[in-house]
């Protein structure tokens, strides 16, 4: 195998979180509440339900063929040829991705702290700092992510309780004043970014116990969607709707607004240092599975020789949307039809029906 | 370049050039090297004639000026004489005179009549009844000879056998067992390890009263000999991890070991981290605490130090005297620690981001004070930092190298010259002073091996910080975290039990648990005995009151 290390069911689901959560705090609540208002929040819980539809559909086609991650079992299935055409599908759209969340990550620090740099700082060193990590293997990226981000989740979550002097529940209502279908829009985006769970198939193999797997990533999702949900309602509730659609980053500012006795304010560059390490690590779970997965899919022996290159065609593809807008505006409308129908669910549900139909794999454990 | 390079690297990484693409010949086909390292008489045995054995140990140790040849008779026998051989200062001369010489010459005559026993039978009979040497030793092998004399012990030769009495009759000067200079606690053992490692290993040994308490011998160092010990507790330790020091200890060819450092160099995990993956300490107690939680002990003759393995990382945040005071008070204190510890590591590094990135950060009225002093100042703050940076460890330096009396003037110069005369004269502003001797003072509160780490890569992050401000710190921060990941102690991952977690070994890190919840001992470090007590030792006043 590629890959010697292995994880825990902790460090499985606190990677699965550091997956979606980091950019997903940032730029999810604005897209989702332009589409559903106030009920955004209701947003999130179907989107939830989605992620968790897609969480067993992922966790269940990979427990069929054990030890196996993503490109082997494709291969088996459909077999070589159509395999490997599957699997350069899927080398590149976690390359786009992960070149998707580096240009979020350089954009935001560029928007919030550092005005004046080029992004190809941000960039480059994104990329070192998670190619180090991804240089060192699975074990070593999941103990990063097990060192900072329950201190990350902490200070987030202290930091939403210090915002309640500003929130007005009030702001939350009506609900459902526009009926089902701008909460089924809002939940696009949202399920989008939970689906991206799919990528727990290139990890579930090297999990200590994979039984758990269906429970790791049903865990996974939960737990962020309802952290998500809690952003958007913190958004909500400090702005309301109207305010929150129009910011790029409503969690941020929701945060810049809290002072408390003159003593307790400017919090978000204390967030914002906090979240670079959370930044890091969701860069790095992407890295990683666009490395492993194109040394399987070349057949190499080692992926490590791949970091580097891989890494320089992230910073290139990172230059795809030339301002940030323009980025919000592909994630918030062109992204979850490409994410979620093709990669997140039609591509495994395709997988799972025809290795049913063939019979191949064990069974599906519940 | 390339065929500078070449061998370097070869040197740096420790590969033999048969590894490379040259066309060396195999390693098994060179001949041994015979030099210092291996002597010509490494193999030679002693002879029966008494001249012959002399005249080669004088050979083999001329010009060793230390070096005493005692030839006398046994018993007022002309025909039976003896030798003894010993270095002069090591050996104990009152042993030597009076329960070797005298014994031997005068006292073994009194009691029984000598004039019978033959010279076959001298041997048997000098080691039965003659001596009163509490340990004594037979070799037929010259070296193992040599190195009895010059490891303190007496030789003693006597003429028709091929085979030489070690008496254990060694007396040195040493230093006596004091204080521990670099852990000093206000709680807890005084005693602190010494130079001698068989007063070193009694002090543990007086600690831990097991049979299972093992302390095996090896000796390193082909010129120096010197004795080193693995101490660790059977049914504790994990077997493996005794096997992998052995073997890692065994595989050391160098020709000196002075101190315990170069050990610790040589079995580390992984040599290019700035972070130690060895720990060491002066004091017993400590040592046997560790020794406790399954760890393995190295003591080396010749220093005060003894190494411990694996080592982890929050060991760093751990003293000795923590066990010994109130758990509340012990948890608060290590806090703080922590807290000092990040500050050591970023304080200069956030310094120099705020100031020069992010103003933004600081409130207004700390903004304008700070802008106030610099305003005379001519350096941007990143050099001002460096400046005061470098006096601080210059300063360290000198306190740490100078003679004692001398070391307190130069900290009281320094800190007044430097501090207050570098403000006065416009060098830096005050605010820098105070980040630096924050910084500095803030290293001192955790353990020294672990602070030098610290204060190599304060540095590098604030360049990093002066270069991309805050992103610049925290890009830092997070490839020194990465790097402390891939970190393994013998095996263990280093910032175990923080990541990977194991819950239960979390009641010794920041929060210490009370000793009655202290129920297990380190799950990565231990695999088998895992129980430490029994439950339920909480203390309570007792249920049944005395009725009135």
């Amino acid at each position: 195998m590629l890959e010697q290390g292995k994880i825990d069911a902790k460090q499985a689901i606190m990677l699965m979180v550091s997956m979606v959560l980091p950019t997903a705090i940032l730029t999810v609540p604005a897209i989702t509440v332009q589409y559903a208002r106030q009920d955004a929040w209701l947003s999130v819980v179907l989107a939830t339900l989605a992620g968790l539809l897609i969480a067993w559909l992922v966790a269940s086609l990979s427990l069929r063929f054990p030890g196996k991650n993503l490109f082997e079992l494709t291969e088996e299935i459909l077999g070589k040829v159509p395999g490997k055409v599957i699997g350069l599908l899927y080398i590149w759209w976690f390359l786009h991705t992960n070149a998707l969340i580096m240009d979020e990550f350089g954009g935001f620090l560029c928007v919030a702290i550092m005005p004046d740099t080029p992004h190809i700082i941000f960039f480059l060193v994104g990329a070192i700092v998670a190619g180090y990590a991804v240089r060192n293997g699975l074990e070593v990226l999941s103990r990063y992510n097990q060192l900072f981000l329950p201190f990350i989740l902490g200070l987030l979550f202290v930091v939403f309780l210090l915002a309640a002097k500003d929130m007005k529940a009030a702001r939350l209502l009506p609900v459902f004043d526009a009926g089902l279908i701008p909460i089924v829009k809002g939940s696009a985006v949202p399920a989008s970014w939970l689906g991206e769970i799919v990528i727990f198939t290139m990890i579930i193999p090297y999990l200590n116990k994979p039984k758990q797997a269906i429970r790791v990533a049903a865990l996974a999702t939960l737990f962020t969607g309802s952290f998500l949900m809690v952003s958007i309602l913190v958004a909500l509730a400090v702005f309301g709707p109207n305010l929150t659609g129009h910011w790029v980053f409503p969690t941020f500012n929701a945060i810049r607004v809290i002072s408390i006795a003159n003593f307790l304010e400017r919090l978000e560059s204390v967030l914002i240092a906090a979240w670079m390490f959370g930044g890091f690590a969701k860069l790095g779970v992407f890295y990683y599975a666009a490395v492993l997965g194109s040394a399987q899919w070349l057949g190499l022996k080692d992926y490590r020789p791949l970091v580097a290159p891989v890494g320089l065609i992230l910073v290139g593809l990172a230059f795809l949307c030339p301002n940030i807008v323009n980025l919000l505006h592909f994630i918030a409308s062109g992204w979850p039809p490409y994410a979620i129908i093709v990669f997140e669910a039609g591509l495994p549900l395709l997988l799972l029906v025809v290795a049913m139909a063939r019979g191949k794999g064990g069974k599906a454990v519940d | 370049m390339i065929n500078f390079i070449k061998p370097l690297r070869a040197v740096l990484l420790g590969r033999g050039k048969g590894k490379g693409r040259g066309s060396n010949p195999p390693a098994a086909s060179k001949p041994e090297d015979v030099g210092l390292l291996s002597p010509a008489w490494k193999d030679q045995v002693l002879s029966p004639n008494l001249e012959t054995n002399l005249r080669q140990i004088k050979a083999i140790l001329n010009n060793c000026s230390d070096v005493i040849y005692r030839e006398f008779v046994f018993a007022q026998n002309e025909q039976i004489r003896l030798a003894l051989i010993y270095t002069d200062g090591l050996a104990s001369k009152g042993q030597i005179s009076d329960q070797i010489m005298r014994a031997l010459s005068l006292e073994v005559p009194m009691v029984v009549s000598c004039q019978e026993i033959t010279k076959a039978r001298a041997m048997e009979f000098i080691k039965q009844r003659g001596l009163c040497i509490h340990q004594i030793n037979e070799t037929g092998k010259l070296q193992d000879t040599i190195q009895a004399i010059l490891s303190g012990d007496t030789v003693l030769l006597v003429d028709g056998h091929a085979t030489a009495i070690i008496n254990g009759a060694r007396g040195w000067e040493a230093r006596s067992i004091t204080d521990p200079e670099s852990e000093p606690t206000v709680r807890g053992s005084r005693e602190s390890f010494v130079e001698t490692i068989r007063v070193n290993t009694s002090l543990i040994r007086r600690r831990i009263k097991s049979p299972n308490l093992k302390i095996e011998a090896l000796k390193l160092g082909e010129v120096t000999d010197t004795e080193v010990v693995i101490a660790y507790i059977e049914g504790i330790v994990n077997d493996k991890l005794v096997a992998e020091v052995k073997s890692r200890l065994e595989r050391i060819k160098v020709d000196a070991i002075l101190e315990s450092g170069y050990i610790e160099e040589l079995i580390e995990d992984n040599p290019w981290s700035p972070f130690p993956t060895v720990n060491h300490t002066e004091k017993p107690d400590r040592l046997v605490a560790m020794l406790l939680e399954g760890r393995v002990g190295i003591i080396v003759d010749g220093t005060p130090f003894a190494l411990t393995v694996p080592n982890l990382f929050v060991e760093y945040l751990q003293a000795p005297e923590d066990y010994y005071e109130r758990f509340l008070f012990t948890s608060a204190v290590r806090l703080t620690r922590f807290l000092a510890m990040i500050i050591s590591l970023t304080l200069p590094g956030l310094y120099v981001a705020v100031t020069s990135f992010h103003f933004e950060l600081l409130p207004t009225t700390l903004l304008l004070s700070i802008a106030a002093q610099r305003e005379a100042v001519p350096f941007p703050v990143f050099v001002g930092v460096m400046i005061m940076e470098i006096t601080f460890e210059i300063l360290r330096e000198a306190g740490i190298r100078l003679p004692r009396p001398i070391g307190q003037a130069v900290s009281i110069v320094g800190a007044l010259v430097i501090g207050e005369a570098a403000i006065r004269a416009g060098l830096v502003a005050a605010s820098t002073v105070i980040v630096v001797a924050m910084t500095g003072i803030a290293s001192f509160t955790f353990a020294y091996s672990a602070s030098i780490a610290f204060r190599l890569l304060r540095f590098a992050l604030t360049i990093l910080s002066a270069a991309f401000g805050l992103f610049g710190l925290i890009s830092g921060l997070a490839i020194i975290g990465i790097h402390l990941c891939t970190l393994r102690s013998f095996g263990v991952p280093y910032l175990s039990p923080i990541a990977p977690t194991t819950g239960v070994d979390l009641k010794d890190v920041i929060f210490r648990a009370p000793w009655w919840a202290m129920l297990s001992r380190p799950r990565l470090i231990v695999r088998k005995d895992q129980k430490r007590q029994e439950q339920g030792l909480k203390p309570a006043p007792p249920e049944t009151r005395p009725k009135k």
